[in-house]
């Protein structure tokens, strides 16, 4: 880790306050210039997603050989447009058994935080308009964020109460896959966001990319946290969003479509529209931690200073698409124990060493060497723990089997062509095992 | 406060969208009343028999319980990171302190199997491999025991 000796007084003290646009009060000016701040970023939002959603069965088809949408508009660019608009005219159905006001309202608890985390991601620059000075980013709170971890800690209960509240068994079960999770994985993604936020000492998400742009690449906090941060925390928003290799809580295959099973029309669309839209925001805040956000070199051309940092950023956010839909394509999904292994074995333990290893190398070099020491011994510590764990749970590991149903133990002994269990050790398959 | 406007803007304009995509939905849809069988729960075309399961592998519920451990230490920890210049050593021995805690009780969790899902359910050795011969003889078996019970 070079970059971490000369951290001294990176932070421009002008950028922990906030956008200077309220520095005067907020005058016509003002209103006019967030109004049209929050829709520009709405409709950015909305346009996004379609392409995304267009984005990503275009690419999986070429990697799986097919052709993918190719009717509607050109290059099949308007099939998500068709299939938004198809929607709206679907029947809206309330099952008998839902809950009617929880099933109404999980859809406004996963849209609504999805909107709200992209309004504090820097999508460029400052520049100034008859005298006002304002940030290209939404909103830029000194708390930045930890409305990042709060929304997505929010949307947490969009999906919960979805499936609780359809009254039927696959929603319930991916929610509560869903639920698990989503808070087994947030502090993982929590610990890795402190150590860019004890880089950069501020939250502000403008603080922490001007804190990023000083020399291009070897500045920004992938570098100076030493990758590690950065891989975890590309892990577990995999596994917040719930995209493959991580989308137990949809399971098609096992759970027909996990939380959003009942849900119709227009209400299933906007399950749907939250899902990718947090998968673009997230990687934007991806971008905004770890590579610098709209931070690039900037060709000498009039007016490059306004729009080559959003280029830069455009272009970084498209490589981190690019790279969910890769995984959706490429990898297969988890099994459940091995998502909550890789959650709470590795991941937390790591980040948490990595924090406390970047803040010792921050205070001087031996400290960082000796923690850096100390979490590699305890670390076979932890090892020793996990043994133990797994020998307290290692009765009845294999399940005997009578074709391809898992059976009560004991029935193999009666062999398979004349086996007729009594009727009670039968229905009591599967459960109550481990 | 200035700063939170265009959060709350955003805000306001989301639930708008939302609520008015139900509206729209509800004008441009069918308005017939659906049939039972569509308000049904799904259930691949069945009839459902059995209420939704109302209880849950104890573990989820443990695991709700270690997160708020680590929340909590994510929440102390975020106010420290952004003092942390100023604290130095200070600050690094404290929050080591407060790591080997937090460590500690995680070993002592894990040890005890509070996070290990059960073993993976694997085909014991010696089993038949399914055949079609052998999937034969399981259903005449299913077919035939209702009988031998009764």
């Amino acid at each position: 880790m070079p970059g971490l000796a000369m951290l001294g007084s990176l932070v421009h003290p002008l950028f922990a306050q906030g956008d200077p646009l309220f520095d005067n009060g907020v005058g016509w000016f003002v209103w006019v210039v967030v109004v049209i701040k929050v829709l520009v970023a709405f409709a950015v939002l909305l346009v996004s997603v379609l392409l995304m959603i267009w984005f990503e069965r275009k690419v999986i088809s070429d990697m799986q050989s097919r052709i993918g949408p190719n009717r509607a508009g050109p290059w099949g660019l308007l099939q998500t447009m068709a299939d938004g608009i198809k929607l709206f005219f679907k029947e809206d159905l309330l099952p008998d058994r839902a809950d009617s006001v929880v099933f109404k309202l999980a859809p406004y608890l996963s849209l609504v935080p999805a909107l709200l985390i992209f309004t504090v991601v820097p999508v460029g620059g400052v520049i100034t308009i008859s005298g006002h000075t304002f940030e290209l980013q939404v909103a830029d709170p000194p708390i930045g964020i930890l409305l990042v971890l709060a929304m997505s800690a929010i949307a947490v209960y969009g999906v919960m109460l979805a499936g609780w509240s359809s009254g039927s068994k696959y929603p319930l079960l991916g929610s509560v896959r869903a639920s698990a999770q989503m808070i087994s994985y947030e502090a993982a993604m929590g610990m890795s966001v402190v150590t860019v936020v004890l880089i950069a000492g501020t939250l502000s998400t403008r603080g922490i990319i001007e804190a990023q742009s000083h020399t291009f690449f070897t500045s920004w906090n992938l570098i100076r946290t030493g990758v590690v941060p950065f891989v975890l925390f590309l892990i577990a928003i995999t596994a917040e969003l719930q995209r493959p290799p991580f989308d137990l809580a949809e399971a098609d295959t096992e759970l027909v479509g996990g939380f959003h099973t009942e849900y119709a029309s227009i209400r299933f669309a906007l399950f749907f529209l939250a899902e990718f839209m947090n998968t673009i925001t997230m990687s934007a805040i991806v971008v905004t931690l770890f590579f610098g956000g709209p931070d690039g070199p900037i060709p000498h051309i009039p007016s490059a200073t306004i729009w080559m940092p959003i280029i830069w950023f455009l272009a970084k956010v498209m490589v981190f698409l690019f790279i969910y839909v890769w995984f959706r394509a490429a990898l297969p999904r988890l099994r459940y124990d091995q998502l909550m292994t890789i959650g709470w074995k590795y991941l937390i333990p790591l980040s948490l060493a990595w924090l406390l290893i970047v803040a010792g190398f921050l205070v001087d070099g031996w400290w960082g060497g000796g923690i850096a020491v100390a979490a590699v011994a305890l670390s076979t510590l932890l090892v020793r723990a996990f043994s133990i764990g797994k020998e307290r749970d290692s009765e009845s590991s294999n399940v005997p089997v009578l074709g391809s149903r898992v059976a009560p133990p004991g029935l193999h002994a009666l062999g398979t062509s004349s086996a007729v269990p009594p009727e009670d050790e039968r229905s009591g398959h599967d459960e109550g095992k481990s | 406060m200035d700063q939170y406007l265009p959060i709350f803007l955003m805000f306001v304009l989301g639930v708008v969208f939302a609520a008015g995509s139900f509206v729209g939905s509800k004008m441009l849809g069918p308005h017939a009343k659906p049939s039972s069988a569509k308000t049904a729960p799904y259930e691949c075309g069945i009839i459902p028999e059995s209420e939704p399961p109302q209880r849950f592998p104890v573990r989820f519920y443990l695991v709700a319980m270690i997160f708020i451990i680590f929340d909590i230490e994510i929440v102390f920890l975020y106010p420290w990171a952004v003092v942390f210049r100023q604290l130095r050593l200070f600050g690094l021995v404290e929050v080591l302190v407060f790591a080997a805690v937090v460590f500690v009780a995680f070993l002592y969790l894990v040890s005890n199997g509070a996070l290990s899902w059960g073993p993976a359910k694997r085909l014991e050795a010696g089993m038949p491999a399914r055949t079609s011969e052998s999937t034969i003889s399981r259903i005449t078996a299913e077919q035939t025991s209702p009988g031998q019970a009764a």
